[in-house]
């Protein structure tokens, strides 16, 4: 956030040494799925192909979809899901899951998925040594839309996520609701009341409500805390989370019931109070066995506006009380829900929190565990994506040039790096260093350069204070 | 005949067959289980448990006890039957589920298509003159009275059970059926303001004398049968799990219950003909 009205986009830094180096997939607003190398040239644009998000295969393919539902009455629904190879022929496709008659509309099948989907082989969609998605057969997990009513939660139309299994012929073979597991979320009075009253009504179709917004779907896979005997985090089940309530959960595959949860409410446990409220989070997913940190559950935790509960100065109503202007990305131990490592503000270099805007996206986003420890961070709100090491050095950085025209911005859901070896259509590019510039002397033309033409003395002036005493509590003194 | 009739305290339908009782000069005793007939009611209700239906919200009333014939008729349809058609139109009756002035248990195929008049009186009755809303079943037999019903505005719901494909329909019936009674009443169904078929995964006697479930290539073939019938691929479709606890058949009650998630594929089997099929939950 708090870009200058001029600043650089592609890639500004680039450290060959440092970076994980591979190949970067994301949706180029309203212009495709684009691939880029480290230094940002676009080896591929799979022109028109939405993505939300775009996934690559090996092999070179890429997953997206041919459309999107007509916005009037639809929330986000894409019309399918495919797989498309190297050069655009649709090799995989779903559509199957809901026939839609929307007016003046050809009435047609729907997938009507959202947010994200997995093929089998591997558990979060991104490159993990040893667990590569099956190409040419296997399942697809896909997060879907459907209307519901449910008076449990509210007596108004609900738009709820479906988590369906389909196999490569496109039989549905599993599905899950969101909505019948109500009860199971631990919501308090306070919630209840304004999600009856306000389940996050959205316009689309008349008026429906995206009560939960589940924007991350994945699954657990192997790790070292069923390996230890502990049931919930079966290899088969799945992890989710809601922007609009805070919540991230396991999904037991067996029995569909919710087996482990953060949230809503992050004040009921001092280990809780500890992490902090987590608010409009996504891409809450378990780090896949192989990776550094595996078994850690990897969260960007937006901040922005989310949740229900009592009404205060910020929330008259109780609707989206928690508040933060601030994002995180928190790497969180399941078992003893302690932060074991986080990306913040404060991590980022800026002073917190008067500079804690700097580091900010209010809606999408996503991070990334990649095999040399380092993390991918889509700060997706304002196009940025970039990589930093475990101790926090940034070692690339790119900013999406692609500036929508139907809705004006550049943002970016999800990007994601992949091996050189999933594109075997190309030859391994060049690596070219990007040196940080530095912005003290970075001047447009015709910009004057720093350094006063004259300095001028007054006898008596003492030294500047720093930060201690800011009109806000700042820097140290904001944390004690 | 004499009869005893146990009401609740400001049970609507109570009222209805007490007037109609009163209509009809016939005589009875009344037993308020919520009044001075608590007592007389508990010790009825002890004696005829086997008989008497307690759903999830409780006893459904009224209850009418002939207590010459010995007989007890519950819930607003069969009472109002019996007092019509003295037990002939019983079996076009069950306890409903419904509530407030929603009546459902009618069974359009339950009974004798001879007795459709008395039928049709009693519908007539509980609808016309009493204000009630009716949701009727039917599997497709009497055709000629749900034609009736049709004309005349009787049903505010009907749901058809579709028992399976044209080629098994006699089968399951477990007796020999006119399938083109069946599609008359399928085209029949789509014509009521609001409507729905609905196929139950049920076993069946194979030639073999095997019981196996309905493949989904069989419910498939139900959903067929629905298109071809009602012109349409579009109509309300629900596939249900069967219960065997809940079966009165001997034959099925020991076979094993399917799981929720095995009507899935079935959905997918059905989808080819009927786009907005949904499944039910367990």
């Amino acid at each position: 956030m708090s870009y200058p009205t001029v600043y650089p986009t592609g890639v500004t830094v680039y450290n060959p040494q440092k970076a994980w180096n591979g190949f970067t997939i994301f949706q180029a607003r309203e212009v495709g799925a684009m691939l880029i190398d480290m230094n940002g040239t676009e080896v591929n644009l799979w022109q028109g192909l939405h993505g939300f998000p775009n996934k690559m295969l090996p092999g070179g393919y890429v997953f997206g979809h041919l459309g999107e539902r007509n916005n009037n009455f639809g929330m986000q629904d894409q019309t399918d899901l495919v797989q498309v190879d190297w050069e655009g022929n649709v090799v995989w496709k779903f559509n199957q899951y809901e026939f839609i008659e929307d007016p003046g509309e050809e009435p047609q099948w729907m997938a009507r998925q959202h947010h994200d989907y997995q093929r089998q082989g591997n558990p979060v969609g991104y490159y993990v040594p040893g667990m590569e998605p099956l190409v040419d057969k296997g399942n697809t997990l896909i997060l879907c839309h459907k209307n519901v009513r449910n008076p449990k939660i509210s007596d108004k139309l609900l738009l709820d996520d479906v988590i369906i299994e389909v196999d490569w012929e496109g039989n549905i073979v599993w599905e899950w609701a969101c909505n019948e597991h109500f009860d199971e979320f631990g919501f308090d009075e306070a919630a209840k009341n304004i999600l009856c009253r306000d389940p996050n009504m959205r316009s689309s179709g008349g008026g429906m409500g995206d009560w939960m917004h589940i924007n991350s779907m994945s699954v657990l896979g192997p790790n070292r805390f069923y390996d230890a005997g502990d049931e919930r985090f079966n290899p088969e089940n799945i992890i989710i989370d809601g922007r609009e309530t805070n919540i991230i959960c396991i999904i037991e595959k067996k029995t569909g019931k919710i087996v482990w949860q953060l949230g809503p409410n992050y004040d009921s446990s001092e280990e809780l109070k500890k992490i902090g409220w987590i608010i409009g989070q996504h891409h809450a997913h378990m780090i896949p066995k192989g990776l550094p940190g595996e078994g850690n559950i990897l969260i960007f935790d937006n901040g922005g506006w989310a949740g229900y509960g009592a009404p205060n100065p910020a929330s008259p109503t109780g609707a989206k009380n928690a508040r933060r202007d601030y994002s995180r990305v928190l790497e969180i131990d399941p078992t003893t829900l302690k932060i074991v490592w986080q990306y913040t503000p404060a991590e980022a270099g800026f002073l917190m929190p008067t500079d804690a805007e700097r580091f900010y996206s209010p809606y999408i986003s996503s991070a990334q565990r990649l095999p040399n420890g380092n993390t991918l961070i889509t700060e997706g709100s304002d196009g940025r994506i970039f990589e930093v090491t475990a101790e926090y050095e940034l070692v690339w950085e790119y900013i999406s040039p692609y500036k929508g025209e139907k809705m004006p911005t550049n943002m970016v859901y999800r990007a994601y790096r992949l091996p050189y070896e999933w594109v075997p259509q190309l030859e391994r590019p060049v690596e070219t260093a990007i040196e940080p510039v530095d912005v003290t002397t970075f001047r447009m033309p015709g910009a004057a350069p720093m350094g006063a033409k004259k300095t001028t003395t007054i006898e008596g002036t003492r030294p500047y204070q720093g930060d201690r005493a800011l009109c806000v509590a700042a820097g140290d003194e904001a944390e004690e | 005949m004499s009869f005893t009739i146990y009401t609740a305290t400001g049970c609507t339908r109570c009222k209805i067959i007490k007037q109609l009782m009163h209509e009809r000069g016939i005589a009875f005793e009344e037993q308020d289980m919520k009044a001075e007939g608590k007592e007389a009611f508990q010790k009825f209700y002890a004696a005829n448990r086997k008989a008497i239906f307690r759903g999830p919200d409780g006893v459904e009333f009224p209850l009418l006890h002939d207590t010459e014939a010995g007989n007890i008729h519950q819930g607003i349809g069969a009472c109002v039957a019996y007092l019509y058609g003295g037990g002939k139109l019983d079996s076009f009756f069950s306890v409903g589920t419904l509530h407030k002035e929603w009546v459902d248990g009618i069974h359009v195929s339950g009974g004798n298509s001879e007795d459709a008049k008395g039928f049709l009186e009693v519908l007539r009755y509980i609808k016309k003159t009493n204000n009630m809303k009716l949701q009727l079943d039917t599997n497709g037999l009497n055709s000629a009275i749900l034609e009736q019903i049709l004309a005349e505005g009787l049903a505010d719901v009907i749901i058809m059970n579709v028992l399976g494909p044209k080629e098994l329909y006699s089968q399951i019936l477990g007796k020999e059926v006119d399938t083109a009674e069946i599609e008359k009443s399928l085209s029949l169904v789509s014509k009521f303001p609001e409507y729905k078929f609905q196929t139950t995964v049920t076993p069946v006697v194979r030639g073999d004398g095997e019981i196996r479930y309905l493949t989904t290539k069989e419910v498939g073939g139900a959903a067929k049968l629905i298109a071809e019938a009602t012109g349409s691929m579009k109509n309300p479709y629900l596939i249900k799990l069967f219960k065997p606890k809940e079966c009165r058949d001997e034959r099925f009650k020991d076979i094993e219950a399917m799981a929720a998630d095995a009507l899935l594929p079935y959905r997918t089997a059905a989808r080819a003909h009927q786009v907005f099929v949904e499944i039910e939950k367990a």
